[in-house]
């Protein structure tokens, strides 16, 4: 379990998380959703251990990001790195041994390739399949199905959905309601870096339409097409 | 054209200004060392001519990158393409030209413009580029990336140990090894992002051993043939090779901990300053690797703890 109170985190005098409270269960998939800028980012940053907060982040393990694979929504990779070193230094540097990569590379990837000559999805995957190697305890995914293929879309969905039978803590955010549809038990919507409204599965339906609502508003109209 | 050139002087004294400089004090410290560096160069062998040569083009290469001449190509015209990388290239030489003309040496002149000329037509393509092996494959990412971004400095260092051996020049020998570690130290010199320290399940203190050792383990692997090939010949002076061989490792370790020690920042005027103190004195390592070490750990710890 991850418990997160009185999260704040600003940048200068721009205060991008105001006293965020939330706690996220083991076996259970947590949507994030919110406009670009609403501090989505920042908050998996501060749970990852990346971002220095005021507040507390407390969870069941002596050292949370020990115990989390946290995919960035644009991963770095070096220059000249293949995709087999980029998961071997991740693995060593949880002290785990990358094993049988070839056989877990499920997303067909050019492993001896330079990994920055990759396109975006191939990056995005390439990051997951890294962290999956990782074993980890927590999976904090900041827009994994950003960039990536149909066919990829499945079958990540499909690795969320085992993650969580395997009793692991997943957050997710995603932009592509639908993605998160399909995997969240639980979905929170932060504005402004606050959150603002916790929804649970059999109201999402409730949630798209009100965020048509409110983001489209009368706003097509407004362009005036012709 | 002009605004393009005036934007990459811009761009380059920015770099010189986060580096803690006065542009005009960077440009004079440049000149200074690279002429230092090149009378260096053509006091301890003959063969200097070539190895300027090579270091010349390597940098023209740089500049031969696909994805950055395909903006340019996108950007200008053909004709303006084609003088903005001419003209490109000859600025890149132009300190190199300019020696080589003091020292003389017409014919390597004559090869280093023909190779800035001919390399403005060409891209080295990202799509057909292999992946250049490398024997650190266990213990990412330093020598890795290094080694593959600057392997023909090793190659150099080869050739000249051998050069030195042929001609019974000991402290060309001693140099190669020195180029080694002198590229070795340049694998350390930009910072990481945060993402590849966050990930180590270490201590602070565990982190920087780990570097350390592995700085130490592959810099011994890149030196070996060296050793070997200078430690043969030279037998009598053997004591010299391992001296200069432990030297090296100190320097690296201090390099090391210098890049933490400024993290998230790159190695800056502070650490640039007390490595070459050492340099000139190298007793001050005594108090400056344990100084690096304790504002590394500072450093490291908001990101291992």
């Amino acid at each position: 379990m991850i418990k997160i109170e009185n999260l704040s985190k600003a940048y200068g005098s721009k205060q991008v998380l105001k006293n965020v409270n939330i706690s996220f269960e083991k076996g259970k998939v947590y949507g994030i959703v919110g406009e670009n800028g609403s501090g989505k980012t920042t908050f998996f940053k501060c749970i990852a251990g990346l971002e220095r907060y005021s507040g507390n982040v407390s969870s069941d393990f002596d050292n949370l990001k020990n115990h989390t694979g946290f995919l960035q929504t644009e991963p770095f990779y070096f220059s000249k790195i293949t995709g087999r070193e980029f998961i071997q230094l991740l693995c060593s540097a949880r002290g785990k041994q990358a094993i049988a990569t070839d056989q877990r590379n499920i997303f067909d990837l050019p492993l001896d390739q330079y990994a920055s000559t990759y396109s975006t999805g191939m990056k995005k995957k390439l990051a997951l399949t890294a962290i999956l190697m990782q074993t980890n305890e927590c999976f904090v995914l900041d827009e994994p199905f950003n960039g990536v293929d149909i066919h990829s879309n499945i079958i990540i969905t499909d690795i969320i959905r085992k993650l969580k039978e395997l009793n692991k803590t997943i957050i997710i955010s995603s932009h592509i309601f639908a993605t998160l549809n399909d995997t969240c038990d639980e979905i929170h919507l932060l504005k402004e870096g606050v959150f603002v409204k916790k929804v649970c599965r059999e109201e999402f339906g409730i949630l798209e339409q009100e965020m048509k609502d409110f983001t489209i508003g009368n706003k097509i109209d407004k362009l005036m097409l012709t | 054209m002009r605004y393009y050139f005036r934007l990459q002087y811009k761009m380059l004294n920015r770099h010189i200004s986060d580096f803690g400089l006065h542009p005009l004090i960077g440009y004079g410290i440049s000149i200074a060392g690279f002429t230092v560096l090149s009378f260096y160069l053509f006091s301890k062998t003959e063969f200097a001519d070539y190895v300027y040569i090579a270091i010349a083009i390597s940098m023209i290469l740089k500049l031969c990158e696909n994805k950055r001449n395909g903006f340019l190509k996108n950007c200008f015209s053909s004709d303006i393409y084609y003088s903005l990388r001419f003209s490109e290239n000859c600025i890149v030489i132009l300190p190199f030209v300019i020696f080589l003309i003091y020292m003389q040496s017409f014919t390597p002149l004559l090869i280093l413009l023909l190779s800035a000329s001919l390399l403005a037509f060409i891209n080295l393509s990202n799509q057909f580029q292999f992946t250049i092996p490398t024997p650190f494959f266990k213990r990412p990412f330093e020598f890795i990336t290094g080694f593959r971004k600057t392997f023909y400095f090793i190659i150099i260092a080869y050739i000249l140990a051998i050069i030195s051996v042929s001609v019974g020049n000991f402290n060309l020998g001693i140099f190669s090894l020195m180029l080694v570690f002198l590229t070795s130290f340049s694998y350390y010199t930009e910072p990481e992002a945060e993402y590849f320290i966050w990930i180590y399940n270490l201590s602070p203190g565990r982190f920087l051993l780990n570097k350390i050792r592995t700085g130490i383990l592959y810099s011994t692997f890149m030196c070996l043939p060296i050793i070997v090939t200078i430690g043969v010949f030279f037998f009598d002076k053997i004591n010299i090779v391992f001296g200069f061989q432990a030297l090296g490792y100190v320097f690296l370790t201090t390099v090391i901990l210098a890049k933490y020690s400024a993290y998230p920042g790159k190695i800056n005027i502070p650490q640039t300053a007390l490595i070459a103190l050492c340099l000139y004195l190298p007793a001050f390592l005594i108090g400056i690797i344990p100084y690096f070490y304790l504002q590394s750990i500072k450093r490291l710890k908001e990101y291992l703890e």
